[in-house]
């Protein structure tokens, strides 16, 4: 589903991805770990589209299409979805014409017929329920005075309502107690399907307890620089970053 | 021969050709008054950019054309479109500055309201009239209150007895028709809330054609002791409309005006607030919107004094400007040295949407009292890119990801007027304004 080669990057000429390889398969369930600043967050939003960022080599196939060359609309039409680390406040902006524009912009895509308000706001109200979201949010604006476990359960219904065929969620994990990481992967669990590809972008181990990972990566650097399975995982949680990177540099 | 001259000269033609058709002519205190202000008018003549309340906006637009006042004006108008509200208690609607009764309808109000035009007004009760008219200041404000009450002709006349509360709002709709003339409305509209009353006015002023039109409207409102008025004004003429509109508020002790200045139509636009609030514990609340694209001009003054202790006022204008469409936003509070216990808020943001936009802004607040709460802002921004890529990461399109986030910009003052038919006219002049406007020109990222 999504093949990535050598892909190097930078942001104002300084390079934060430097020769990025990774396979992902429908289907699978990828954990992509590291230190801060070895280039998780930007990996994510390369694959996204977000400007700022150079992409000064390398290749990411999407479904065998070159991904780069594609708008942020795009992309996301063509079934990516990134779950934000910092949700975007848009004032003003009804979480609800908010929800319903990306969708029936992301059925249109895909050829297929535009929601009604009324199928829609059906439609809304059992995913927030699924996410456990108070129903309430969908009427306020996007994310506007929203807590941060708001914030992350409106990315996940964003996800459950645009059934996405790859989902990279970026630090998901992050500012949430142990109560709102359990919601929010029972939600993210329920999405999983042979169909569906999801890369968890995570600083600690913790949020892999409850969504397991068949492939753990470690990025330092730039690279990924080790590859393995949950078990991966586990023994970075025990030992911390550093034996990687004294490893790697030797 | 000085530039003003010229224009001046046609403006004395102006008022010698409406002369004859005016109402009134027999009231001594009417022609006095006509008389005072044709010599103010001629006198002092237009204002420059040298003058400090005009010195962002030249007056070219208005001033160049010859405008005749329009004698005739039709009753077969659909007015449908217009309508802003489906439980209006009553419509007064004016054509080209004229009264139009056919197009209007008064009977379903309550007693205790007297709603007319002011022109049947000056015939059937000219006594009450002189009552709010005869001593007005209002004329003196500038060259073109003064031209105003030279050529007063017609508008609203509207009189709300003591405790008369008014359940649903009353519709007021100005329609410029501008096909091959080039028409001017003097518009003299007179408000008023005895003590205790309450009401809504939705007033609206729209136009039908392309042609220049000149809409010099006056709006005096009194408030008595208690009365609460809420106000919202829709400015929506045609392409080549100019607007001049000057609001003054005359607010007794107790009393509240809560206002909405929508600026969406018009090639040149410019509105006026004056209030001297002289009565302990008065409100004045001012929401506005401006937006301006193409090549309009939209302008916001408010003149706003606390003269007295206990009074609030709170003024919240939002502007969005692209194209080469320019803003000025010109509000100033005076909080008077006896004006202790005084609250002001004065706040302007702007969204500045192409580089060939401008904005001048210039939120001034002056206090002469030490025992007072006061605050002011002011911002000029652009669409943020986080957001926009948010929006689009979740497969909207750039163009209506602009919509969404200029929508949700103005919805901070639309949200407390619920009027669906405003949010749709907004909805819809964005949608035009932001389909004009390329997007190689308005967005850098």
């Amino acid at each position: 589903m999504l093949t990535v080669k050598n892909l190097t990057v930078s942001i104002e000429a300084k390079p934060v991805l430097q020769g990025l390889d990774l396979e992902v398969m429908a289907g699978e369930v990828h954990a992509i770990m590291g230190p801060n600043g070895s280039g998780k967050s930007s990996f994510a939003h390369v694959l996204a589209g977000r400007g700022g960022y150079e992409v000064t080599g390398g290749e990411v196939l999407f479904e065998g299409e070159d991904l780069l060359t594609l708008d942020v609309e795009e992309r996301a039409r063509r079934g990516l979805f990134l779950a934000l680390q910092y949700p975007v406040e848009l004032p003003g902006v009804s979480n609800l014409v908010f929800l319903r524009e990306s969708l029936n912009a992301i059925r249109a895509a895909r050829g297929e017929p535009i929601l009604d308000a009324v199928q829609f706001m059906k439609l809304a109200r059992d995913k927030a329920t699924l996410m456990q979201l108070n129903p309430e949010l969908l009427k306020r604006s996007v994310n506007a005075g929203f807590s941060g476990g708001e914030k992350k359960r409106n990315e996940i219904l964003q996800m459950a309502l645009l059934e996405p065929k790859l989902a990279i969620l970026d630090e998901t994990d992050s500012g949430l107690d142990i109560d709102a990481i359990r919601i929010v992967a029972d939600g993210v669990n329920t999405l999983r399907s042979p169909q569906r590809a999801i890369i968890l972008i995570t600083h600690y181990q913790r949020l892999l307890d409850y969504i397991e990972p068949g492939r753990v990566h470690v990025l330092s650097g730039g690279r990924i620089v080790r590859s393995g399975d949950k078990a991966l995982a586990v023994e970075l949680e025990r030992k911390g970053y550093g034996w990687i990177a004294e490893e790697v540099a030797a | 021969m000085s530039a003003l001259q010229e224009p001046l000269e046609r403006y004395r033609m102006l008022l010698d050709a409406a002369a004859p058709n005016l109402p009134g002519r027999e009231i001594a205190w009417l022609a006095t008054q006509r008389a005072a202000a044709t010599q103010q008018l001629l006198q002092s003549g237009f204002p420059t950019r040298k003058t400090e309340a005009w010195r962002y906006t030249s007056l070219d637009r208005v001033l160049e054309p010859a405008w005749e006042v329009p004698r005739q004006y039709g009753a077969a108008l659909d007015i449908g479109e217009y309508t802003l509200s489906d439980d209006a208690a009553a419509r007064l609607v004016f054509v080209n500055g004229h009264w139009v009764a056919e197009l209007s309808s008064t009977h379903a109000l309550p007693e205790g309201v007297y709603m007319g035009s002011l022109r049947t007004a000056l015939e059937v009760m000219p006594d009450t009239v002189a009552t709010w008219l005869e001593n007005s200041a209002a004329m003196r404000l500038s060259a073109f209150t003064a031209l105003n009450t030279a050529l007063l002709d017609d508008g609203v006349w509207l009189h709300i007895s003591a405790g008369t509360k008014l359940t649903t709002p009353i519709e007021l709709l100005h329609v410029c028709i501008a096909q091959d003339a080039t028409p001017t409305a003097q518009l003299r509209n007179v408000i008023v809330l005895d003590d205790g009353a309450e009401a809504m006015l939705l007033e609206q002023y729209t136009g039908i054609g392309e042609a220049p039109s000149f809409t010099n409207s006056l709006t005096e409102i009194r408030l008595g002791r208690h009365a609460r008025l809420e106000h919202a004004r829709l400015q929506d003429e045609g392409p080549s409309a100019r607007h001049l509109s000057y609001v003054c508020l005359h607010q007794q002790a107790h009393s509240r005006y809560r206002g909405l200045s929508m600026s969406l139509g018009g090639l040149w636009s410019r509105s006026e607030y004056h209030n001297r609030m002289c009565e302990q514990h008065t409100q004045f609340e001012l929401d506005g919107l401006y937006i301006a694209g193409g090549h309009q001009l939209s302008d916001v003054h408010l003149a706003i004094t606390h003269a007295v202790p206990h009074c609030t006022s709170r003024e919240r204008f939002k502007g969005i400007v692209l194209g080469q469409g320019r803003a000025v936003f010109d509000g100033r509070i005076r909080v008077e040295q006896d004006a202790q216990k005084s609250a002001a808020e004065l706040h302007n943001a702007n969204l500045l949407l192409s580089r060939t936009a401008e904005i001048d802004t210039k939120p001034q607040l002056e206090i002469y009292a030490d025992d007072v709460k006061c605050s002011h802002g002011t911002s000029i921004g652009q669409l943020e890119p986080a957001q926009l890529f948010y929006l689009r990461s979740r497969g909207i399109g750039l163009d209506a990801a602009r919509r969404l986030l200029c929508q949700g910009f103005v919805m901070e003052i639309l949200e407390g007027w619920h009027i669906p038919a405003l949010h749709t006219r907004v909805a819809q002049r964005l949608d035009r304004l932001l389909a004009e406007t390329p997007q190689a020109d308005s967005d850098p990222h």
